[in-house]
């Protein structure tokens, strides 16, 4: 019996062990973040411990409403950076918290989980006043993926040329260089790139690629946006150059510039 | 259950009868009043006729004429009046005030004389002038209808109660009838959905409402019947599809679990393993999308597209494949093509019939994507030099995971076609699979679906 126990708890600690390796290479792997404070409204438990295990884990600073009331007093606040809010709650429903905090000026970013399968819901999420909706089952580096991208949205700048690392583009003429080499790209792979330099050092997902740069609402094979960063990145990176453009794998892509 | 349709029965009987008594009334009612109007004007022609023999009479036998006309069945009156209005002879007290001597009967109210004494008395009468000063009065009592009316009354109490009882009886065997097809049906309804779904409405003549109802029953019977039948497939296919993946990834997980020395093999097989769930969760997620677009009204996000742009976009988006498989892929469309629907599905639709193609097509292969107006119409036609799709299996590809037998050796969850298929009825078009060389796949926007 104690054995048992015994073996059962050696199990336990090896794991942890091993996920502390795993983690904290993955964390070296993301680029370094401010110690920014999220609140999730979430009434699953299981969801919940999920989510606020990888992000704590992340570095962030997490705290769960579990009910909508309490949720939204905490989110009245304002001293949030991103809001995940469970679309589906008891008492208060997810976009009448949205709603509710947008009537009072609450610019809070806010990500929608929702596990409601039809297709109209992401358009209310949106509509509501939420920036962003990520329907359940999720993969938790797409919901990571997308925090960041809340957390670091790009400035809606009137700039005609993007500077990142040896990276240069100019959107008047659409021409991209690299070091002086210049890129022929095709108009897509433009657009690729232009996104992948408006967020560089943030991992991009393969569905936010796809809802920004295609601008469809579309689940692609994953190997479809792949073969066309692969096209990109085949002319960005010239043999012998420093790679600029990183697959995270089973995630998405990174435009490093620490290189 | 019984005495409910027993008290329905009742009730019908009831309503029929009702009903019934109600026509019976407004019938006799209706020949009471015909008849009354018919005997007022025979009995006005008499009279008016009677004044003018009497006044064509020698004036001597004028006040004789009018004492012989006052009988004494006190149903005729007559009377003769000076100027002044004074009686002179004639059964009729004076003059009756509104009649007019210009030998038209109208109604008045005399009052009668006779050797018993006096009486109001409702008459029609008629007036004539005699000569110049005297004026004739002739008059038929009409209270003598009255009997007529009792006639009808007694006719109409007696006819009664045979009436309600014919009307209930006939309430009776009517609802009686109905009870008893209702009856039949609710025992072969609660057949049916014990599970014997082989189970149909009895048709008798087609043309009587409840056959119709049945018939429209039935085919209902026969399309549930239909999806049970494939259900059972989807479940089996399903389950395949589901298990294939997962039991890889089982068997990844377990090798390294026994076998990995090192943290990266170890994460090397979980990569493995999660694309082996991201399969999974892929034909679950076109599954629960096929079931929210076929069960979903999605049309408030319809509106005006542009087909062309859409498509392009997914030509576009497939190119580079098309290309690493050395699949040319053309395109035979440049001007916008308006048409009514989702933008975001429609993509979906396109970019699937696109996917399926280049899967289905062997390297060196063609596959071309055009638009084009037909009678009207707005196609989108997908083609290509695949092995196409046998007659026989054109029906069942757009079925959920229905897949050619030879092409199951192509990777995707075969859910593509019922995506497509589901879409395209969402949005009122039609979807025609024919056989060229290779295979051509029509959706065809009729032209009601174009902004006017």
């Amino acid at each position: 019996m104690s054995g048992e126990i015994a073996s059962a708890t050696n199990a336990v600690a090896a794991y942890r062990r091993l996920n502390n390796v795993v983690g904290s290479k993955q964390l070296e792997s993301m680029p370094d973040r401010t110690m920014a404070k999220l609140l999730l409204i979430e009434d699953d438990d299981e969801t919940a411990e999920e989510i606020v295990g990888e992000l704590t884990h992340r570095g962030y600073t997490l705290v769960r409403a579990e009910t909508g009331t309490h949720g939204l007093d905490l989110a009245r606040t304002g001293e949030h950076d991103v809001l995940i809010v469970d679309r589906l709650l008891p008492g208060i429903d997810g976009l009448a918290i949205i709603e509710s905090l947008r009537r009072e000026q609450i610019r809070t970013p806010v990500l929608v989980l929702s596990a409601l399968g039809a297709l109209d819901e992401r358009v209310r999420g949106l509509r509501a006043g939420g920036d962003d909706y990520l329907s359940k089952p999720f993969a938790l580096v797409e919901l990571v993926a997308r925090i960041e991208a809340l957390l670091r949205r790009p400035a809606v700048g009137r700039e005609t040329r993007l500077r990142v690392g040896p990276l240069e583009l100019d959107l008047i003429d659409r021409s991209a260089t690299r070091g002086g080499r210049t890129l022929d790209l095709l108009p897509r792979e433009f657009r690729l790139l232009e996104y992948m330099m408006r967020r560089p050092d943030q991992m991009v997902t393969r569905a936010m690629l796809f809802e920004d740069v295609w601008n469809y609402r579309f689940v692609p094979d994953s190997n479809l946006v792949d073969v066309h960063m692969g096209k990109l990145r085949h002319k960005v990176d010239a043999p012998g150059e420093e790679p600029l453009i990183h697959n995270v794998r089973g995630a998405g892509f990174i435009l490093r510039t620490n290189v | 259950m019984f005495s409910r349709f027993r008290s329905t029965t009742i009730r019908w009987a009831l309503a029929i009868g009702c009903a019934f008594l109600l026509c019976i009334a407004v019938l006799f009612g209706f020949v009471y009043w015909q008849t009354t109007v018919y005997l007022t004007e025979h009995f006005d022609r008499l009279i008016e006729r009677q004044a003018k023999t009497i006044a064509a009479l020698p004036p001597g036998d004028w006040n004789g004429a009018v004492r012989e006309r006052a009988d004494p069945d006190r149903v005729a009156s007559a009377g003769i009046f000076d100027t002044a209005g004074h009686r002179i002879s004639g059964n009729i007290a004076n003059l009756p005030s509104h009649l007019v001597p210009d030998g038209i009967a109208a109604g008045v109210t005399i009052t009668r004389v006779d050797p018993d004494g006096q009486r109001a008395q409702l008459v029609r009468a008629v007036a004539v002038k005699l000569g110049y000063s005297e004026w004739l009065v002739v008059g038929r009592s009409i209270q003598e209808d009255d009997a007529f009316a009792k006639i009808i009354e007694r006719a109409l109490a007696l006819s009664l109660l045979p009436a309600l009882a014919l009307a209930m009886l006939a309430g009776a065997l009517l609802s009686k009838g109905a009870r008893q097809r209702i009856e039949a049906w609710t025992a072969l309804v609660g057949q049916i959905y014990a599970g014997n779904l082989q189970q149909r409405l009895p048709v008798i003549e087609n043309d009587h409402p409840f056959d119709k109802l049945s018939a429209i029953i039935n085919g209902m019977l026969d399309h549930i019947e239909e999806l049970v039948g494939q259900l059972a497939n989807v479940g089996n296919d399903v389950a395949h599809d589901l298990r294939t993946p997962l039991t890889r990834v089982r068997a990844t997980l377990e090798r390294a679990r026994d076998n990995a020395q090192t943290v990266d093999e170890l994460r090397g097989a979980a990569d493995r393993a999660i694309v082996g769930l991201d399969q999974s969760l892929n034909v679950i997620t076109a599954l629960l999308r096929i079931a929210a677009i076929e069960h979903g009204r999605r049309t408030t996000e319809f509106g005006s597209v542009d087909l062309a742009e859409i498509v392009g976009t997914a030509v576009e988006l497939y190119d580079p494949i098309a290309d690493n498989r050395r699949i040319q892929l053309d395109t035979e469309f440049k001007d916008a093509v308006a048409i009514v629907g989702d933008r975001d599905l429609l993509f979906e639709a396109a970019a699937n019939l696109i996917d399926n193609a280049i899967k289905f097509t062997p390297e060196g292969g063609k596959v071309s994507v055009a638009i084009f107006r037909s009678a009207g119409d707005v196609v989108l036609q997908v083609s290509d030099t695949g092995p196409g799709i046998g007659e026989a299996e054109r029906e069942v590809v757009t079925q959920r995971f229905y897949r050619a037998d030879k092409s199951r050796r192509a990777p995707g969850a075969g859910l593509g076609l019922s995506l497509v298929a589901a879409i395209v009825k969402l949005h009122g078009f039609r979807l025609d699979i024919r056989g060229g060389p290779g295979c051509i796949i029509e959706v065809i926007c009729p032209t009601e679906s174009l902004p006017r």
